[in-house]
């Protein structure tokens, strides 16, 4: 037997272990050689030695330090939380909260496409509107309606071209002095609009109503025009100008010198 | 609760529960690090280190792996680390006169008698491979199936090994008897 074998059976003999034949040659070979007599003894003293080695104590402050490395990855763990987390029931809120938020931006969506389509409506209203404030103001057949067309053209904030246009025309050619009127007033309203003030001063020239000249001329220094007074003294030379159109037309002229 | 249930709670969000493992393992891990560092302080601040790796890595485990496995594969290779930068800065074999000036702690920690601080040091001068079967197998007690399984081995392969780890801690411990 080569000494890496014997030692080997040795070792399972202290160990209690190998066949009981194994064993009765151990100990043949321990009572009749010397060399495996000293060995099994080193052997059985070194393998007692290490099952009688108490496991060491660690210090307390691993379990310390553990703990503290345990809370902070914990907070980290609350801090970074996200849709990943594993547990079912973090997965199931996040999979609520992303249907929630889904409905949410369909409704934004929705709403949008709702106030587009409001949006829409009103314009189609207000061309809708603006069409039949047009037919009004056109309708030569009624002075009511022009005056309704005219009274609808008052309430816009701002008047575009071809409304102005329509204005202007009223206000010097309409048949009906009230309708011109009304027409002028409409314009006095849009007058801080460049082309609405030159219409007006324009129209100064020509008109031949009196009650609209008296109206257009009090307009006219209401607005501060400075450069109507040579129109004003030329109106107060004109023969034709009514005595109650040249008193205004005087009173214009001393407003605005 | 088995370790590997609590693992998985630990791998599931529930990280409270790994102080849980910690009192269970701890002072096994410190022991095994201790004896294969033959260094009391390095083998705490490794055994630190083995149960951050757990918590870091805890999403890689297993729960089909038996934990104590795990744990123990964390704990070589933590060792593996450790080694590799000891060897950097030091030959690995150890001379017996300068045993006593690296162990001095941890055979003032032991409350033995003579012989087994001889064994101590006659441990830490056998060949890694050598010295980590002789921890697991008669200073931790696993099975030899167990070991197997770690080490990637046939468990006649770790008897046998085992067997010379003993024949050579033998030699040791009779050659620093003399000194």
């Amino acid at each position: 037997m080569d000494k890496e074998t014997l030692e080997s059976r040795i070792i399972d003999y202290i160990d209690g272990k190998g066949t009981e034949q194994e064993r009765a040659v151990i100990e043949s070979e321990r009572a009749h050689n010397k060399t495996s007599y000293a060995l099994y003894e080193q052997l059985r003293e070194v393998m007692v030695t290490m099952d009688k080695v108490k496991p060491l104590e660690p210090s307390g402050k691993l379990k310390i330090e553990f703990e503290k490395a345990l809370q902070e990855e914990i907070a980290a763990q609350k801090k970074t939380k996200t849709i990943f987390f594993t547990p079912i029931f973090y997965r199931a809120a996040a999979a609520v909260l992303l249907v929630m938020a889904g409905v949410a931006i369909g409704n934004w969506i929705n709403n949008n496409k709702q106030q587009e389509k409001e949006l829409a409506e009103l314009k189609q209203q207000v061309d809708e509107n603006r069409r039949v404030m047009m037919a009004m103001l056109e309708n030569q057949q009624s002075a009511s309606q022009r005056m309704t067309g005219l009274s609808v053209a008052y309430q816009m904030d701002k008047p575009d071209d071809e409304i102005v246009s329509v204005l202007v025309n009223t206000m010097n050619e309409d048949l009906n002095s009230n309708v011109r009127l009304a027409a002028m007033d409409a314009l006095g309203k849009f007058s801080n609009e460049a082309a609405v003030r030159n219409e007006l001063i324009q129209s100064l020239s020509t008109q031949k109503d009196p009650i609209v000249q008296i109206a257009l001329i009090q307009l006219l220094v209401k607005m501060k025009e400075t450069g109507v007074v040579k129109q004003l003294e030329q109106m107060t030379k004109d023969a034709s100008t009514m005595k109650a159109v040249k008193d205004e037309a005087y009173s214009g002229i001393l407003k605005l010198s | 609760m088995s370790d590997e249930q609590i693992m998985e709670a630990v791998k599931n969000g529930d990280l409270q529960q790994a102080s849980l493992l910690f009192d269970r393992f701890h002072k096994r891990i410190f022991n095994f690090l201790a004896r294969m560092t033959a260094d009391r302080d390095a083998a705490e601040d490794l055994t630190q280190n083995v149960f951050l790796r757990l918590l870091k890595y805890r999403h890689s485990y297993n729960p089909e792996m038996k934990f104590q496995s795990w744990i123990y594969q964390m704990a070589r290779n933590a060792f593996s680390d450790y080694y590799q930068q000891k060897k950097q800065r030091e030959p690995v074999r150890m001379e017996v006169e300068k045993l006593n000036d690296r162990m001095p702690d941890i055979l003032d920690a032991m409350e033995q008698e003579e012989n087994e601080k001889r064994l101590i040091r006659a441990l830490a001068q056998l060949p890694d491979d050598y010295r980590e079967l002789l921890v697991l197998t008669r200073f931790q007690h696993l099975k030899y199936e167990e070991v197997a399984g770690y080490l990637d081995m046939t468990v006649a392969n770790v008897k046998v090994k085992v067997h010379r780890a003993i024949g050579q801690l033998r030699e040791n411990y009779f050659q620093l008897e003399n000194i």
